[in-house]
């Protein structure tokens, strides 16, 4: 007697596999989460309550959210971009080389600040641009483009600056990024226009459909090059405003820079719920993942673990995060 | 005692996504014997190889090899059981040489090491290609092979693993008569050695002279099936066409205006298509006949914009289309519905609303911002909806993925008649898709044509072609090979035409 | 399409045409360069990213890649140093590091092959949690190994220096493995196409683990060179080598795509010409900081040229549907 058919009906899913698929499909998965750890962990931690060490961990939230959101553009289209770090760090030191009160091109102008900060964006958004065109038009993948750039931008960073720092900045732009209250509003705004694209523009529903398909998108007249050159110039863009959040934070243009976000960034984003896969992402998720992330390296730091353990933890969560993704993409490619 | 029949199969069934595609089929190929499986595309061909071959498992039947019960779970285990199946489209690796290729998961070692015995997997290769008559080396990497060259070279994997049942799937469709020739001499001689074929193919010619029996194969069902002197070509294209009405075409109400809607002037491209000019009329219904690997797709993907075309002119609505990449093409009126829907017309993942909305999201956005409107957008794919009557079970958030192939057709249909295009290209629209949704997409195809539309419709199907044009055109390696008017259609004309004739190979 | 043909079999000439074009440049900016005696040194300086190097080739033939190497190195060198400088026999530790490569190794391919985790993913985590780990161990300092490791760097194997030699040796096991062994040739296949390569028989599980298990060895071995040249392990220790082992093998013909590569001379003539260029560069007193601009630049260079091939290598490969009356009568549908 042959085989019956192999689409052998699978035996009903337990209980508790049911419940844990629910929950890994959850939207809320990481909002719960960081409301759990939270509660957890601050009858641990000291200080973690505390208001000035919530306002802290705001602040240092923002410039990170900023970089997440352009990696979440990119993520969207199913590439990946690990040259942000290296963004960051050329555009602070080339911010810095214009506005710094010693050397700079526009030492003591009362406009340096704002010039250096459009610089910064200009560069950081051609950088995404390279990025994007390198990816599209001449197909070639994009962790090893990126991680590539990465290289090649911080080199450049280091050999512009003579791996020194640049101080003496303006103080206009240094509140730019150390005023919790600009700072915040600059994330704000940047986050729901983001938002706004992403869920109510044109732009937004090419940049899903062609993470979803692009063969697809393509023949269904989605300009899917140009669109993913865009998402590239978004992460590009980001990582340079996130910059300026940094420098003025630190009050100081470096080349070495957010040279520890790489992890923070991808592990937060994939975290929130945007795929790896390409597809799915939304501003709100990645925020959520942002504030995980934060968390729990405000947390460790507080119970002065060293950085070495920190850094261990963190790859293992983008590696959980990893897996999750992945199991979120079984899961709903199993629902024909 | 007699020997066991080489293949037995009896009562095998196979449905997809609710399509019955193998009913019920029966058939037996006496040990050592050469059957001939022959049968229009779509006739449930492929799905029986499949099975045979342990790509897809039967929902229900028996299979018997060499009286023994055959129900591989994997290729892998088909060709240990004996089975060689070879492919249409061939699955070796260029990378590696022909030697490698053949044995590739049981090279001869030297000695007890891990290292393998070149000169005799040279030998072994050497005397395998001998054998086929091929007079090329060992150690030349396949990527350096012809298609015809690539497919000698699968028989001799599949004569190294001492294949009981070889199944040939149309291996002479890129063969040149040279190679063709050293084919069924390579047949008759693995005949010699007393292992059983089976030989599809659509040169009915060669099958009648090559084959020992004929089984033929309509609608999934086992029409006919005998000894081949029971057989000549009228009676196998008869049998492979030849139905009662069973299928039921809506009545087209309008007619076909003068106006031009595609104009196509000479377009060539080297190795796909050859001089190929044809105008499709407003209103008109234009079908495309001809066998897999004709081109039709090809063309179709020219006319789009997918492909390039290295000479003539493709003229949309009046517009000259030049180079212009599909998404011009698109504003200019045209619109495709792919072979694939799965790979190429649909976002799987993403929800049905976003799919029937994916082509004309422009047209609803304000602002400089290119705001979607979500309420003309909600209207717009409610509207679709209804026309195209989708499943009324299905919400629009639900993923594409989730329905059955038909609603897909016509989530991949509602989305290119949301455009109001101009000229509408469809390849293979029914493919997949069962009775009732299939005569719901016919009256939407007519009364898109109603509508002023000129659509290009290719199908496999020569009755479908039938039932909805006005003409139909016939391509065959390439080439325009007939054109029939409405009054002119007929069943055998149109499989003669797409038939390969044998005295055009070179 | 005759063009393209030429212009593939061009960008595959491109490697040796490089290396000798680079060192006429270096020898004639600066006469030492092609002394003998450096020339020697390059070889034994690139021994080690060359070895790592290696590894990554049989990772980037299936399509996949591995940038946990470096931190694999890192973690080695620390365990292996700590172990010294507690007393532990100096082969001990180096069988350690061995162990400790081909764990990391076990743990990518893990999650690569069982869990479908991407690669690139899956061995980033692990650069992260290997180097932080390293990091921890070493407290950030560097350790000053016992002369035992230097001597690795001394000693002369039948009048060539050990890292030569082993690297020599490496290479050669592993073009055997590649080109003549079946698991080398399935490894091939896998990398054309998977599912291609799971009908035809092969068991592309244990492939895809075994050449991650591969990356993490000799990743090992190549820290067990670099200690022997450097005698100290520093926290940037093995930093960048996933950069070096990638570009090494991409210009040595080494597909990302997967399906196309070697070893010898391939991967290997990659690492020394990547190795020659730092050598020339440090000769002629060139800024110091040019040197990861100039090695990105490397990498680029060669990825593009990857691509390139790629994409006409695919152009090729359309179906024929039609015979023209200009094609020849012999093979040849790759044109």
């Amino acid at each position: 007697m042959a085989d019956p058919s192999h689409i052998a009906s699978r035996p009903a899913p337990g209980l508790i596999a049911s419940n844990l698929r629910r929950m890994a499909l959850s939207e809320h998965l990481v909002l719960w989460l960081c409301l759990v750890y939270f509660a957890v962990m601050a009858p641990f931690v000291p200080g973690f309550a505390s208001p000035e060490n919530l306002v802290n961990l705001f602040v240092a939230l923002l410039p990170l959210f900023l970089v997440a959101l352009g990696q979440t553009f990119v993520l969207i289209t199913g590439g990946i971009d690990l040259s942000v770090t290296s963004i960051i760090a050329l555009t602070s030191v080339v911010g810095a080389g214009v506005m710094n009160g010693h050397t700079g091109w526009l030492a003591g102008h009362p406009l340096a600040g704002l010039a250096a900060v459009l610089v910064m964006i200009a560069l950081g958004a051609g950088i995404g641009a390279l990025n994007g065109l390198a990816v599209t038009g001449l197909r070639m993948p994009a962790f090893i483009v990126t991680l590539t750039g990465m290289m090649f931008f911080s080199g450049l960073a280091v050999w512009f600056t003579q791996s020194k720092n640049i101080g003496n900045l303006p103080a206009s732009f240094n509140r730019l990024g150390g005023n919790p209250w600009l700072a915040g509003a600059i994330a704000g705004i940047v986050g729901i226009f983001a938002h706004r694209m992403l869920t109510r523009s044109l732009f937004g529903r090419w940049l899903f459909a062609t993470g979803h398909n692009a063969r697809a998108a393509f023949i269904s007249g989605v300009p899917v090059r140009g669109t993913t050159v865009v998402a590239y110039v978004v992460s590009g863009f980001c990582a340079a405003l996130a910059a300026v959040l940094y420098t003025g934070q630190a009050e100081t243009g470096s080349p070495v820079l957010g040279q520890r976000l790489l992890l923070d960034v991808i592990g937060a984003v994939v975290l929130g719920g945007t795929s790896l896969f390409g597809g799915r992402g939304r501003v709100l998720w990645t925020l959520c993942g942002v504030l995980f992330f934060k968390l729990v390296d405000n947390s460790l730091n507080l119970l002065n673990l060293s950085i070495f353990t920190i850094t261990m933890v963190k790859g293992g969560v983008i590696l959980f995060a990893a897996l999750l993704d992945a199991a979120r993409h079984r899961l709903t490619g199993r629902n024909a | 005692m007699n020997p066991p029949d080489a293949l037995e199969l009896a009562g095998l069934e196979k449905s997809y996504a609710g399509v019955r595609v193998l009913r019920g089929i029966g058939l037996v190929v006496p040990a050592g014997h050469t059957l001939g499986l022959v049968g229009e595309n779509g006739a449930g061909k492929s799905t029986l190889l499949n099975i045979l071959g342990g790509i897809v498992r039967p929902d229900a039947g028996q299979m018997m090899l060499d009286g023994r019960p055959h129900a591989p779970a994997s290729p892998a285990a088909a060709s240990r059981a004996g089975v060689a199946f070879i492919h249409q489209e061939l699955n070796l690796f260029p990378n590696l040489s022909i030697a490698e290729n053949i044995f590739l998961t049981d090279f001869p070692r030297a000695a007890r090491t891990p290292v393998i015995d070149r000169r005799e997997l040279r030998r072994r290769t050497a005397g395998l290609l001998a054998e086929l008559g091929l007079d090329l080396s060992p150690d030349l990497p396949v990527g350096q092979l012809s298609t015809g060259q690539c497919q000698l070279v699968e028989i001799a994997k599949a004569l190294s693993r001492e294949a009981g049942l070889i199944i040939l799937d149309e291996p002479t469709t890129s063969l040149s008569a040279r190679e063709t020739a050293i084919l069924f001499t390579l047949m008759a001689r693995l005949k010699e050695r007393r292992i059983a074929m089976i030989f599809v193919s659509h040169v009915l010619g060669d099958v009648l002279r090559h084959c020992d029996d004929i089984a033929v194969l309509r609608d999934g069902a086992m029409v006919g099936q005998g000894p081949v002197r029971e057989f000549t070509i009228e009676r196998l294209v008869s049998l492979m066409v030849g139905r009662s009405l069973a299928q039921l075409f809506p009545e087209r109400k309008g007619a076909p205006a003068d106006e031009p809607a595609l104009e196509v002037r000479h377009v060539s491209e080297p190795h796909i298509v050859h001089d190929i000019s044809f105008t499709l009329r407003r209103g008109e219904v234009l079908g495309l006949a001809g066998m897999m690997g004709a081109g039709r797709s090809e063309l179709a993907r020219i006319l789009f914009g997918l492909d390039p075309h290295a000479s003539g002119e493709i003229v949309i609505a009046g517009q000259p289309a030049g180079r212009d990449p599909p998404s011009r093409r698109i504003r200019n009126g045209l619109a495709f519905l792919t072979e694939d829907r799965r790979a190429e017309g649909l976002c799987l993942d993403a929800a049905i609303a976003d799919n029937i909305a994916l082509v004309t999201l422009r047209d609803r956005t304000r602002t400089v911002l290119r705001l979607l409107d979500f309420k003309r957008s909600r209207q717009a794919v409610n509207t679709m909806w209804q026309a195209v009557r989708l499943s009324e079970s299905a919400a629009p958030d639900q993923p594409v993925r989730t329905l059955s192939g038909g609603n897909q057709q016509k989530v991949v249909l509602a989305k290119w008649l949301l455009a109001k295009p101009r000229v509408l290209i469809l390849d293979e629209p029914t493919r997949g898709v069962d009775v009732g949704a299939k005569f719901e997409l016919y009256q939407l195809i007519l009364e898109l044509a109603d509508q002023g539309a000129g659509v290009l419709l290719v199908s496999s199907e020569i009755e479908e072609l039938m039932g909805l044009c006005d003409r139909i055109l016939v391509m065959n390696r390439g080439e325009l090979r007939d054109e029939l008017a409405r009054s002119e259609f007929s069943q055998e004309r149109i499989l003669q035409a797409a038939l390969p004739l044998e005295e055009t190979r070179e | 399409m005759k063009a393209s043909r030429w212009l593939e079999r061009g960008l595959r000439q491109a490697l040796p045409l490089l290396f000798v074009t680079m060192l006429a440049v270096f020898g004639l900016l600066s006469p030492k360069f092609l002394s003998v005696d450096n020339l020697v040194n390059i070889g034994i300086q690139a021994a080690p990213a060359g070895i790592v190097a290696i590894g990554m080739t049989f990772v980037l033939i299936t399509a996949g890649v591995d940038l946990s190497v470096g931190a694999i190195m890192f973690v080695a060198a620390a365990v292996a140093g700590k172990m010294a400088l507690a007393g532990h026999s100096f082969s001990l530790s180096i069988v350690v590091m061995v162990v400790i490569g081909a764990a990391f190794g076990v743990v990518n391919a893990f999650f690569i092959t069982r869990m479908r985790v991407a690669a690139f993913i899956v061995t980033l985590a692990l650069l992260f949690v290997g180097r932080g780990f390293a990091l921890w161990l070493t407290q950030t300092r560097a350790m000053n190994l016992p002369d035992g490791f230097l001597q690795l760097g001394a000693v002369r194997v039948a009048g060539v220096p050990l890292p030569l030699a082993l690297f020599g040796l490496v290479a050669l096991a592993a073009h055997g493995t590649l080109s003549r062994t079946p698991f080398g040739r399935q490894v091939m296949a896998v990398g054309h196409n998977r599912e291609s390569a799971g009908q035809a028989g092969i068991n592309t599980t244990h492939i895809l683990g075994a050449v991650y298990l591969l990356s993490g060895v000799c990743a090992a071995f190549g820290a067990i060179l670099a200690l022997g040249q450097l005698g100290a392990v520093t926290p940037k220790f093995g930093e960048n080598y996933e950069f070096k082992a990638i570009a090494a093998a991409v210009l040595g013909g080494t597909s990302l795509f997967g399906g196309r590569g070697g070893v010898l001379p391939g991967t290997v003539l990659g690492a020394l010409l990547i190795q020659a260029i730092e050598n020339g560069l440090v000769l002629l007193n060139a800024d110091p900081y040019l040197y990861p601009l100039i090695t990105s630049a490397i990498i680029l260079t060669a990825v593009l040229l990857d691509s390139l091939r790629h994409l006409l290598l695919a152009k090729g490969r359309r179906r024929k549907i039609r015979r023209e009356p200009a094609d020849s009568p012999v093979a040849g549908n790759l044109t």
